[in-house]
Protein backbone atom coordinates (compact mmCIF):
# COMPACT_ATOMS: atom_id res chain seq x y z
CA UNK A 1 0.00 0.00 0.00
CA UNK A 2 1.21 3.47 -0.75
CA UNK A 3 1.59 5.79 2.18
CA UNK A 4 -0.52 8.88 1.41
CA UNK A 5 1.57 10.89 3.85
CA UNK A 6 4.36 10.71 1.30
CA UNK A 7 2.78 12.68 -1.54
CA UNK A 8 5.19 15.36 -2.69
CA UNK A 9 5.67 17.82 -5.47
CA UNK A 10 8.94 19.61 -6.00
CA UNK A 11 10.83 21.44 -8.70
CA UNK A 12 13.37 18.99 -9.86
CA UNK A 13 15.58 18.59 -12.91
CA UNK A 14 14.57 14.98 -13.27
CA UNK A 15 17.18 12.48 -14.43
CA UNK A 16 16.82 11.36 -18.01
CA UNK A 17 16.92 7.70 -16.98
CA UNK A 18 13.71 8.22 -15.03
CA UNK A 19 11.79 9.47 -18.04
CA UNK A 20 10.06 7.34 -20.65
CA UNK A 21 10.53 10.01 -23.31
CA UNK A 22 11.89 13.54 -23.72
CA UNK A 23 10.07 16.53 -22.28
CA UNK A 24 11.16 18.89 -25.02
CA UNK A 25 12.08 18.79 -28.70
CA UNK A 26 14.09 21.61 -30.25
CA UNK A 27 13.45 21.19 -33.95
CA UNK A 28 15.47 23.10 -36.52
CA UNK A 29 13.04 22.40 -39.30
CA UNK A 30 15.09 23.97 -42.09
CA UNK A 31 18.47 25.54 -42.60
CA UNK A 32 17.06 27.86 -45.24
CA UNK A 33 17.05 31.49 -44.15
CA UNK A 34 16.23 34.83 -45.71
CA UNK A 35 18.94 36.51 -43.65
CA UNK A 36 22.69 36.06 -43.25
CA UNK A 37 23.23 37.10 -39.67
CA UNK A 38 26.88 37.48 -38.67
CA UNK A 39 26.15 35.93 -35.28
CA UNK A 40 23.99 32.99 -36.43
CA UNK A 41 24.83 29.96 -34.31
CA UNK A 42 23.66 27.62 -37.07
CA UNK A 43 25.38 29.16 -40.09
CA UNK A 44 21.96 29.13 -41.70
CA UNK A 45 21.40 30.36 -45.24
CA UNK A 46 20.73 27.57 -47.72
CA UNK A 47 18.89 24.27 -47.53
CA UNK A 48 20.90 21.52 -45.88
CA UNK A 49 21.39 18.47 -48.14
CA UNK A 50 18.66 15.90 -47.57
CA UNK A 51 16.37 18.02 -45.43
CA UNK A 52 13.36 15.97 -44.40
CA UNK A 53 10.55 15.86 -46.92
CA UNK A 54 6.87 16.30 -46.14
CA UNK A 55 6.33 12.66 -45.35
CA UNK A 56 9.26 12.49 -42.93
CA UNK A 57 8.29 15.80 -41.31
CA UNK A 58 4.78 14.62 -40.61
CA UNK A 59 6.06 11.24 -39.43
CA UNK A 60 8.25 13.01 -36.88
CA UNK A 61 5.23 15.01 -35.72
CA UNK A 62 3.31 11.79 -35.16
CA UNK A 63 6.20 10.20 -33.26
CA UNK A 64 6.43 13.23 -30.99
CA UNK A 65 2.73 12.99 -30.22
CA UNK A 66 2.87 9.21 -29.76
CA UNK A 67 5.64 9.64 -27.18
CA UNK A 68 3.56 12.22 -25.25
CA UNK A 69 6.29 14.83 -25.56
CA UNK A 70 4.65 17.94 -24.13
CA UNK A 71 6.66 20.82 -25.58
CA UNK A 72 8.26 21.58 -28.96
CA UNK A 73 10.17 24.61 -30.24
CA UNK A 74 10.34 25.01 -34.00
CA UNK A 75 13.23 27.08 -35.33
CA UNK A 76 15.55 27.18 -38.30
CA UNK A 77 17.05 28.77 -40.34
CA UNK A 78 13.83 30.65 -40.74
CA UNK A 79 11.11 28.11 -39.91
CA UNK A 80 8.35 30.01 -41.66
CA UNK A 81 10.11 29.39 -44.99
CA UNK A 82 9.44 25.68 -44.58
CA UNK A 83 6.54 24.57 -46.80
CA UNK A 84 4.97 22.51 -44.02
CA UNK A 85 5.46 25.08 -41.28
CA UNK A 86 1.79 25.64 -40.56
CA UNK A 87 0.93 21.97 -41.07
CA UNK A 88 3.40 21.17 -38.31
CA UNK A 89 2.01 23.90 -36.05
CA UNK A 90 -1.56 22.76 -36.60
CA UNK A 91 -0.70 19.14 -35.90
CA UNK A 92 1.08 19.87 -32.63
CA UNK A 93 -1.68 22.13 -31.39
CA UNK A 94 -4.32 19.59 -32.35
CA UNK A 95 -2.51 17.19 -30.04
CA UNK A 96 -2.34 19.69 -27.17
CA UNK A 97 1.43 20.02 -27.46
CA UNK A 98 2.85 23.36 -26.31
CA UNK A 99 4.56 25.04 -29.24
CA UNK A 100 7.09 27.85 -29.43
CA UNK A 101 8.08 29.35 -32.77
CA UNK A 102 11.45 31.08 -33.13
CA UNK A 103 11.44 33.40 -36.14
CA UNK A 104 13.04 36.56 -37.46
CA UNK A 105 9.53 37.92 -37.97
CA UNK A 106 9.86 38.84 -41.64
CA UNK A 107 7.09 36.45 -42.65
CA UNK A 108 4.73 37.21 -39.79
CA UNK A 109 2.10 38.75 -42.02
CA UNK A 110 -1.42 39.70 -40.96
CA UNK A 111 -2.65 36.33 -42.22
CA UNK A 112 0.11 34.40 -40.46
CA UNK A 113 -0.59 36.32 -37.27
CA UNK A 114 -4.26 35.38 -37.39
CA UNK A 115 -3.36 31.73 -37.78
CA UNK A 116 -0.84 31.87 -34.93
CA UNK A 117 -3.46 33.46 -32.70
CA UNK A 118 -6.01 30.84 -33.67
CA UNK A 119 -3.58 28.03 -32.87
CA UNK A 120 -2.84 29.28 -29.35
CA UNK A 121 0.91 28.96 -29.51
CA UNK A 122 2.89 28.92 -26.28
CA UNK A 123 4.79 31.86 -27.77
CA UNK A 124 6.36 33.36 -30.82
CA UNK A 125 9.93 34.56 -30.34
CA UNK A 126 11.13 37.35 -32.59
CA UNK A 127 14.81 38.23 -32.95
CA UNK A 128 15.47 41.92 -32.35
CA UNK A 129 19.16 42.73 -32.16
CA UNK A 130 19.09 46.46 -31.75
CA UNK A 131 17.02 49.38 -30.57
CA UNK A 132 17.61 51.01 -33.93
CA UNK A 133 17.39 49.83 -37.51
CA UNK A 134 21.06 50.63 -38.10
CA UNK A 135 22.29 48.39 -35.29
CA UNK A 136 19.90 45.52 -35.99
CA UNK A 137 20.59 45.51 -39.72
CA UNK A 138 24.35 45.72 -39.26
CA UNK A 139 24.18 42.26 -37.65
CA UNK A 140 21.22 40.75 -39.43
CA UNK A 141 22.17 41.03 -43.10
CA UNK A 142 19.10 41.26 -45.36
CA UNK A 143 16.95 41.77 -42.28
CA UNK A 144 14.73 44.79 -41.72
CA UNK A 145 14.36 46.02 -38.15
CA UNK A 146 11.01 47.61 -38.95
CA UNK A 147 9.66 44.26 -40.13
CA UNK A 148 10.63 42.63 -36.84
CA UNK A 149 9.06 45.44 -34.84
CA UNK A 150 5.89 45.35 -36.95
CA UNK A 151 5.69 41.59 -36.41
CA UNK A 152 5.85 42.12 -32.65
CA UNK A 153 3.12 44.75 -32.84
CA UNK A 154 0.85 42.53 -34.94
CA UNK A 155 1.31 39.51 -32.70
CA UNK A 156 0.73 41.47 -29.49
CA UNK A 157 -2.38 43.08 -30.97
CA UNK A 158 -3.69 39.64 -31.93
CA UNK A 159 -3.16 38.31 -28.42
CA UNK A 160 -0.26 36.02 -29.31
CA UNK A 161 2.23 35.67 -26.46
CA UNK A 162 5.27 37.36 -27.96
CA UNK A 163 8.86 37.28 -26.80
CA UNK A 164 11.91 39.12 -28.07
CA UNK A 165 15.30 37.46 -28.30
CA UNK A 166 18.34 39.71 -28.15
CA UNK A 167 21.84 38.36 -28.81
CA UNK A 168 24.64 40.62 -27.55
CA UNK A 169 27.71 41.30 -29.66
CA UNK A 170 30.29 44.07 -29.74
CA UNK A 171 28.03 45.88 -32.19
CA UNK A 172 24.81 46.00 -30.19
CA UNK A 173 25.54 45.31 -26.55
CA UNK A 174 25.46 49.03 -25.77
CA UNK A 175 21.77 49.04 -26.75
CA UNK A 176 20.73 46.34 -24.28
CA UNK A 177 18.79 48.70 -22.01
CA UNK A 178 17.16 50.42 -24.96
CA UNK A 179 16.07 47.10 -26.49
CA UNK A 180 14.48 46.05 -23.20
CA UNK A 181 12.66 49.37 -22.96
CA UNK A 182 11.56 48.94 -26.58
CA UNK A 183 10.26 45.46 -25.78
CA UNK A 184 8.22 46.90 -22.95
CA UNK A 185 6.81 49.65 -25.14
CA UNK A 186 5.74 46.99 -27.64
CA UNK A 187 3.85 45.16 -24.91
CA UNK A 188 5.60 41.83 -25.36
CA UNK A 189 5.45 39.12 -22.73
CA UNK A 190 9.18 38.89 -22.22
CA UNK A 191 12.69 39.35 -23.50
CA UNK A 192 15.33 36.63 -23.56
CA UNK A 193 19.06 37.11 -23.78
CA UNK A 194 22.38 35.61 -22.74
CA UNK A 195 25.95 35.40 -23.86
CA UNK A 196 26.79 34.94 -27.53
CA UNK A 197 27.46 31.29 -28.39
CA UNK A 198 30.68 30.38 -30.19
CA UNK A 199 28.97 28.14 -32.72
CA UNK A 200 28.22 28.33 -36.43
CA UNK A 201 28.78 31.65 -38.15
CA UNK A 202 29.29 33.33 -34.79
CA UNK A 203 32.35 31.13 -34.28
CA UNK A 204 33.77 32.19 -37.64
CA UNK A 205 33.29 35.85 -36.72
CA UNK A 206 34.18 35.41 -33.07
CA UNK A 207 36.96 37.97 -32.74
CA UNK A 208 34.86 40.64 -34.38
CA UNK A 209 31.69 39.83 -32.46
CA UNK A 210 32.50 38.66 -28.95
CA UNK A 211 31.94 41.38 -26.34
CA UNK A 212 34.74 42.10 -23.89
CA UNK A 213 34.58 41.08 -20.25
CA UNK A 214 33.92 44.71 -19.34
CA UNK A 215 31.05 44.89 -21.81
CA UNK A 216 29.55 41.71 -20.40
CA UNK A 217 29.91 43.06 -16.87
CA UNK A 218 27.91 46.13 -17.85
CA UNK A 219 25.44 43.94 -19.80
CA UNK A 220 24.59 41.88 -16.74
CA UNK A 221 24.38 44.97 -14.54
CA UNK A 222 21.81 46.39 -16.95
CA UNK A 223 19.91 43.11 -16.99
CA UNK A 224 19.71 42.98 -13.21
CA UNK A 225 18.47 46.55 -13.12
CA UNK A 226 15.90 45.99 -15.87
CA UNK A 227 14.68 42.76 -14.31
CA UNK A 228 13.86 44.75 -11.19
CA UNK A 229 12.39 47.66 -13.16
CA UNK A 230 9.97 45.46 -15.11
CA UNK A 231 9.15 43.00 -12.36
CA UNK A 232 5.53 41.92 -12.68
CA UNK A 233 5.10 43.71 -16.01
CA UNK A 234 7.44 41.99 -18.43
CA UNK A 235 9.67 38.97 -18.02
CA UNK A 236 13.35 39.82 -18.44
CA UNK A 237 15.00 36.46 -18.70
CA UNK A 238 18.72 36.00 -19.07
CA UNK A 239 20.92 32.98 -18.80
CA UNK A 240 23.91 34.12 -16.76
CA UNK A 241 26.30 31.42 -17.90
CA UNK A 242 28.13 30.90 -21.14
CA UNK A 243 27.97 27.80 -23.25
CA UNK A 244 30.99 26.28 -21.51
CA UNK A 245 29.30 26.49 -18.14
CA UNK A 246 26.20 24.98 -19.73
CA UNK A 247 28.26 22.00 -20.89
CA UNK A 248 29.82 21.60 -17.45
CA UNK A 249 26.31 21.23 -16.01
CA UNK A 250 24.83 19.17 -18.83
CA UNK A 251 27.47 16.49 -18.85
CA UNK A 252 26.51 15.77 -15.24
CA UNK A 253 22.80 16.31 -15.70
CA UNK A 254 21.69 16.06 -19.33
CA UNK A 255 18.42 17.76 -20.11
CA UNK A 256 15.38 15.74 -21.19
CA UNK A 257 15.44 17.22 -24.66
CA UNK A 258 16.44 16.29 -28.17
CA UNK A 259 17.76 18.65 -30.84
CA UNK A 260 16.58 17.65 -34.31
CA UNK A 261 18.39 19.21 -37.26
CA UNK A 262 16.82 19.69 -40.69
CA UNK A 263 18.00 16.42 -42.26
CA UNK A 264 16.59 14.36 -39.38
CA UNK A 265 19.77 13.79 -37.47
CA UNK A 266 19.57 14.35 -33.73
CA UNK A 267 22.29 16.12 -31.79
CA UNK A 268 23.14 15.60 -28.15
CA UNK A 269 23.15 19.33 -27.50
CA UNK A 270 23.88 22.44 -29.56
CA UNK A 271 27.45 23.11 -28.37
CA UNK A 272 28.64 19.52 -28.97
CA UNK A 273 29.27 17.95 -32.39
CA UNK A 274 27.81 14.56 -31.56
CA UNK A 275 24.92 12.98 -33.45
CA UNK A 276 23.14 10.28 -31.47
CA UNK A 277 20.65 9.14 -34.08
CA UNK A 278 19.11 9.69 -37.48
CA UNK A 279 15.37 9.69 -38.08
CA UNK A 280 15.96 8.10 -41.47
CA UNK A 281 17.31 5.04 -39.69
CA UNK A 282 15.94 5.11 -36.15
CA UNK A 283 12.62 5.79 -34.52
CA UNK A 284 12.45 8.73 -32.14
CA UNK A 285 12.06 6.27 -29.27
CA UNK A 286 15.25 4.49 -30.30
CA UNK A 287 17.02 7.81 -30.52
CA UNK A 288 15.88 8.71 -27.01
CA UNK A 289 17.52 5.50 -25.75
CA UNK A 290 20.68 6.26 -27.72
CA UNK A 291 20.70 9.81 -26.38
CA UNK A 292 20.58 8.62 -22.79
CA UNK A 293 23.41 6.18 -23.35
CA UNK A 294 25.47 8.64 -25.36
CA UNK A 295 26.08 10.95 -22.42
CA UNK A 296 27.94 8.13 -20.70
CA UNK A 297 30.22 7.35 -23.65
CA UNK A 298 33.92 8.04 -23.00
CA UNK A 299 34.11 9.75 -26.41
CA UNK A 300 31.56 12.32 -25.29
CA UNK A 301 32.85 12.81 -21.78
CA UNK A 302 36.43 13.15 -22.99
CA UNK A 303 35.45 15.73 -25.58
CA UNK A 304 33.52 17.75 -23.00
CA UNK A 305 36.58 17.65 -20.73
CA UNK A 306 38.67 18.96 -23.63
CA UNK A 307 36.20 21.77 -24.30
CA UNK A 308 36.14 22.74 -20.64
CA UNK A 309 39.94 22.96 -20.76
CA UNK A 310 40.02 24.73 -24.13
CA UNK A 311 36.72 26.58 -24.73
CA UNK A 312 37.57 27.49 -28.34
CA UNK A 313 36.95 23.82 -29.24
CA UNK A 314 33.23 24.51 -28.95
CA UNK A 315 33.54 26.20 -32.34
CA UNK A 316 33.66 22.65 -33.79
CA UNK A 317 30.09 22.01 -32.63
CA UNK A 318 28.78 21.94 -36.18
CA UNK A 319 31.50 19.54 -37.44
CA UNK A 320 29.18 16.66 -36.75
CA UNK A 321 30.42 13.32 -35.45
CA UNK A 322 28.18 10.26 -35.61
CA UNK A 323 28.22 8.25 -32.39
CA UNK A 324 27.88 4.46 -32.41
CA UNK B 1 -9.83 22.66 -9.67
CA UNK B 2 -7.46 22.44 -12.63
CA UNK B 3 -3.93 23.02 -13.79
CA UNK B 4 -3.04 26.22 -15.58
CA UNK B 5 -3.19 25.93 -19.38
CA UNK B 6 0.57 25.80 -19.82
CA UNK B 7 1.13 22.94 -17.41
CA UNK B 8 1.48 19.57 -19.10
CA UNK B 9 1.13 16.43 -17.04
CA UNK B 10 2.74 13.13 -17.87
CA UNK B 11 2.67 9.86 -15.96
CA UNK B 12 6.05 8.26 -15.40
CA UNK B 13 7.17 5.00 -13.84
CA UNK B 14 7.64 6.45 -10.36
CA UNK B 15 5.18 9.30 -10.26
CA UNK B 16 4.28 12.12 -12.55
CA UNK B 17 5.97 15.04 -14.22
CA UNK B 18 4.32 18.45 -14.25
CA UNK B 19 5.94 20.63 -16.89
CA UNK B 20 5.13 24.33 -16.77
CA UNK B 21 5.97 25.05 -20.39
CA UNK B 22 5.60 28.81 -19.97
CA UNK B 23 8.13 29.13 -17.17
CA UNK B 24 10.02 26.11 -18.52
CA UNK B 25 10.09 24.54 -15.08
CA UNK B 26 9.73 20.85 -14.37
CA UNK B 27 8.12 19.52 -11.21
CA UNK B 28 7.95 15.89 -10.19
CA UNK B 29 5.70 14.03 -7.83
CA UNK B 30 6.07 10.64 -6.27
CA UNK B 31 3.60 7.83 -6.86
CA UNK B 32 1.10 9.02 -4.28
CA UNK B 33 1.24 12.54 -5.65
CA UNK B 34 0.61 11.09 -9.09
CA UNK B 35 -2.62 9.52 -7.87
CA UNK B 36 -3.81 12.92 -6.66
CA UNK B 37 -2.73 14.52 -9.95
CA UNK B 38 -4.75 11.93 -11.84
CA UNK B 39 -7.77 12.78 -9.76
CA UNK B 40 -7.32 16.48 -10.47
CA UNK B 41 -6.97 15.76 -14.18
CA UNK B 42 -10.17 13.74 -14.04
CA UNK B 43 -11.90 16.83 -12.69
CA UNK B 44 -12.50 15.55 -9.18
CA UNK B 45 -13.13 18.05 -6.42
CA UNK B 46 -10.93 17.85 -3.29
CA UNK B 47 -13.84 16.16 -1.52
CA UNK B 48 -14.26 13.56 -4.26
CA UNK B 49 -10.51 13.01 -4.30
CA UNK B 50 -10.51 12.36 -0.58
CA UNK B 51 -13.39 9.92 -0.93
CA UNK B 52 -11.65 8.04 -3.73
CA UNK B 53 -8.31 7.81 -1.97
CA UNK B 54 -9.93 6.85 1.32
CA UNK B 55 -11.51 3.92 -0.45
CA UNK B 56 -8.15 2.90 -1.90
CA UNK B 57 -5.87 3.44 1.06
CA UNK B 58 -6.20 2.02 4.50
CA UNK B 59 -6.08 5.40 6.20
CA UNK B 60 -8.63 7.48 8.11
CA UNK B 61 -10.45 10.00 5.92
CA UNK B 62 -9.13 12.94 7.96
CA UNK B 63 -5.55 11.85 7.29
CA UNK B 64 -6.23 11.58 3.58
CA UNK B 65 -8.01 14.93 3.55
CA UNK B 66 -5.13 16.69 5.27
CA UNK B 67 -2.71 15.11 2.83
CA UNK B 68 -4.72 16.07 -0.25
CA UNK B 69 -5.10 19.65 0.96
CA UNK B 70 -1.40 19.89 1.75
CA UNK B 71 -0.53 18.56 -1.70
CA UNK B 72 -2.88 20.95 -3.47
CA UNK B 73 -1.44 23.85 -1.50
CA UNK B 74 2.02 22.72 -2.56
CA UNK B 75 0.94 22.79 -6.19
CA UNK B 76 -0.41 26.31 -5.69
CA UNK B 77 2.67 27.59 -3.91
CA UNK B 78 4.85 26.22 -6.68
CA UNK B 79 2.91 28.25 -9.22
CA UNK B 80 1.40 25.25 -10.91
CA UNK B 81 -1.66 27.28 -10.14
CA UNK B 82 -4.68 25.31 -9.42
CA UNK B 83 -7.80 27.39 -9.54
CA UNK B 84 -10.90 26.65 -7.55
CA UNK B 85 -14.00 25.60 -9.36
CA UNK B 86 -17.17 27.33 -8.40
Amino acid sequence: MLDPAMSTVAENPIGIDDLESPLFIAWQITSLCNMRCHHCCEDSAHLMPNEMNRSRVLDLCRQIADMSIPYVAVSGGEPMLHPQFFDVCRFFRSQGIALKVETNGELVTEEATREMARLGLRSVQISVDGATAATHEQLRLKGRWQDAIDACRRLVAAGVRTEIVFVPTKFNIHETAAVIDLASSLGVYGIYTGKLMRIGRAAKNWQALCPSDAQYEEFFRVLRQKTHQYLGRMKVYYYPYDVIEELRVRVQSPSASLLVIPDGRVKLIGPLPFICGHLAKHSLREIWDRYRKAWRLPQVRDFVAQVLAEPSLVSRANDWIELY
Amino acid sequence: MKFTPNVKVRREKRGSVLFDTLREKVFVTNETGARIVEGIEAGLSPEALVAQLSAEYDQPAEVIEAEVRRFIESLRSNGIALTEET
